[in-house]
């Protein structure tokens, strides 16, 4: 039922764990189920060198924060600010439909990061 | 990544079928495919069949054959004991008393009577999830038409005093001769002695698939006297009580399954219990944080439910899955609602634990290998989620507060 990416990622979660010299953080809950994501990034002239994140929900929850992870870190702010939903899905190749809120929470959570970034 | 091992422990929720089961099905599959309603041989083989059957099935609680009556499962078992009865009750809406951790299927059945207007008394349980007599007696009313309280839980397993509560309504209905009392045992059967005359029920719910028969059937016991209308109509079936031609392989798997569950029940109990001790011992040396749901001296032997804190219970499940280890948790989560397990949270535990609860549940031809696997499993299973947790303070200072 679940693509050969979702479960590498669930498996063998990629960039786990709080970045402690990060620039730019976005944390989002989603108010119905209660899952959550934080996601750390550290921007260095435009370009974001890391990206860490943390989750807890079910199980496409910890798998977007993965695959974001993995997609963003090399990514200029630019090309970030334009990743989609449908990318983060096609990344961990598809969601049940009934799953596909869990790549809305992550990109909330970027979205944030990348408008709170300012503020630090 | 993904293991070839696979290990099943979740045989709450259905079991394999047992080979000399299958044996005894196959036939009904094959050369007696009658209608037992049929006059002729073809049908009247099959009759004798189910009428075996159906002896079996009362053997295993204590039963006469004539007070079964076979149905598709245990959610129909308990729509027809609780719905069949309370439509017999034709002086106005009564009274139901039941607790909150009933299955869904009679929280279902109570939740309906109550919108057409009948009064449904929800009765908590303690720390341990077992309910009190006293509430039960303190709760009773003039009006009160039917008391449905499980015989075991399905997601903790734990064993409520249903012989208590039957002694309680043989004394009551001097005073209203109405009451009646019904038991969910789809999870008790074949796991327990069972015998109805001790329990005081007067109805009492079974399904085939628990106890290694295949899904398809399920039997109410009817105490002799005790009237109940039929929720399907059309044929004379099953006495009247449940109209549909029996399906034949299905019951005959059923009566097969409950001659052997009654035959190898201390066997299965023995073994069951020293495969979830094993388990138990292991997970509280290998894994921190963690808290046992239910209660040992009064819980079925085969179920162990655990509260993994700082992670989600369906995270666990599909990475278990991944690994070949089949579970299951009482959270469910679809199209951004989650519903933590109405029974954890009844045993007021806080929506973190209940979310992150899984049941592991044992059957009698799981071996101590399958348990050493889990435990060699699960550890790194749950270190990988909680890792991710932001709730795990070991691994975040973000500001996430654990509540407790």
């Amino acid at each position: 039922m679940y693509s050969e990416q979702f479960k590498r990622h669930l498996t063998n979660p990629r960039n786990v764990g709080k970045l402690t010299d990060a620039n730019a953080v976005g944390e989002e809950t989603n108010p119905v189920c209660g899952d959550r994501l934080v996601l750390y990034l550290r921007i260095t002239n435009e370009t974001i060198e890391a990206a860490q994140f943390l989750a807890y929900g079910c199980p496409p929850t910890l798998v977007c924060g993965s695959a974001l992870t993995e997609m963003l870190i090399g990514r200029s702010v630019d090309a970030a600010h334009n990743i989609s939903r449908k990318d983060l899905l096609d990344a961990v190749n598809g969601l049940p439909g009934r799953k596909q809120h869990a790549a809305g929470l992550a990109i909330e959570a970027l979205k944030t990061a990348l408008n709170n970034r300012s503020k630090m | 990544m993904n293991s070839s091992r696979r290990v099943y422990l979740d045989h709450s929720a259905s079991t394999p079928v047992d080979s000399r089961v299958l044996a005894a099905m196959l036939p009904y599959l094959t050369s007696s495919f009658g209608n037992p309603s049929s006059v002729h041989l073809f049908g009247q083989e099959v009759r004798a069949a189910v009428d075996r059957a159906r002896r079996e099935v009362a053997s295993l609680i204590g039963a006469h054959a004539n007070e079964i009556i076979f149905v598709s499962g245990g959610t129909e078992a308990n729509n027809l004991a609780i719905r069949g009865l309370c439509e017999t009750h034709t002086s106005g809406k009564g009274h139901i008393i039941t607790s909150t951790i009933e299955h869904p299927s009679v929280r279902g059945c109570c939740d309906n009577l109550e919108k057409q207007g009948w009064e449904v008394t929800r009765l908590p349980v303690n720390e341990a999830g077992i309910l009190s007599v006293d509430d039960v007696r303190a709760a009773l009313q003039p009006n009160t038409v039917l008391i449905s309280v499980m015989l075991a839980n399905n997601e903790i397993g734990t064993i409520q005093p249903v012989a208590e509560i039957g002694e309680l309504v043989r004394t009551v209905r001097a005073d209203n001769a109405q009451l009646r009392f019904h038991t969910d045992a789809v999870q008790a059967a074949g796991r327990l002695s069972l015998d109805v005359a001790g329990l005081g029920c007067d109805l009492l719910s079974l399904s085939a698939h628990k106890l290694y028969a295949p899904q398809g059937a399920g039997a109410v016991y009817v105490r002799r006297g005790v009237k109940l209308a039929p929720q399907n109509i059309g044929g004379h079936q099953e006495r009247e009580r449940r109209a549909g031609t029996e399906s034949v392989p299905s019951i005959v798997a059923f009566g097969a399954a409950a001659k052997l569950a009654r035959e190898e029940l201390d066997q299965r109990a023995k073994h069951t219990r020293l495969l979830r001790d094993r388990f138990e011992s292991g997970v509280s040396e290998r894994i921190p944080d963690i808290v046992f749901n239910g209660d040992r001296e009064r819980g079925l032997d085969h179920i162990s439910n655990i509260s993994f804190r700082f992670i989600e219970g369906e995270g666990l499940l599909i990475s278990l899955d991944l690994q070949g280890v089949a579970v299951s948790t009482g959270s469910a989560c679809s199209s951004g609602t989650l519903e933590p397990s109405p029974v954890i949270l009844a045993l007021g535990r806080n929506e973190e634990l209940a979310r992150g609860s899984i049941r592991f549940s044992f059957g009698k031809d799981n071996t101590e290998a399958d348990v050493d696997y889990v435990l060699d499993v699960l550890p790194r299973v749950v270190e990988t989620l909680r890792a991710m947790s932001p709730l795990n303070k070991s691994v975040s200072s973000s500001g996430f507060q654990v509540s407790s």
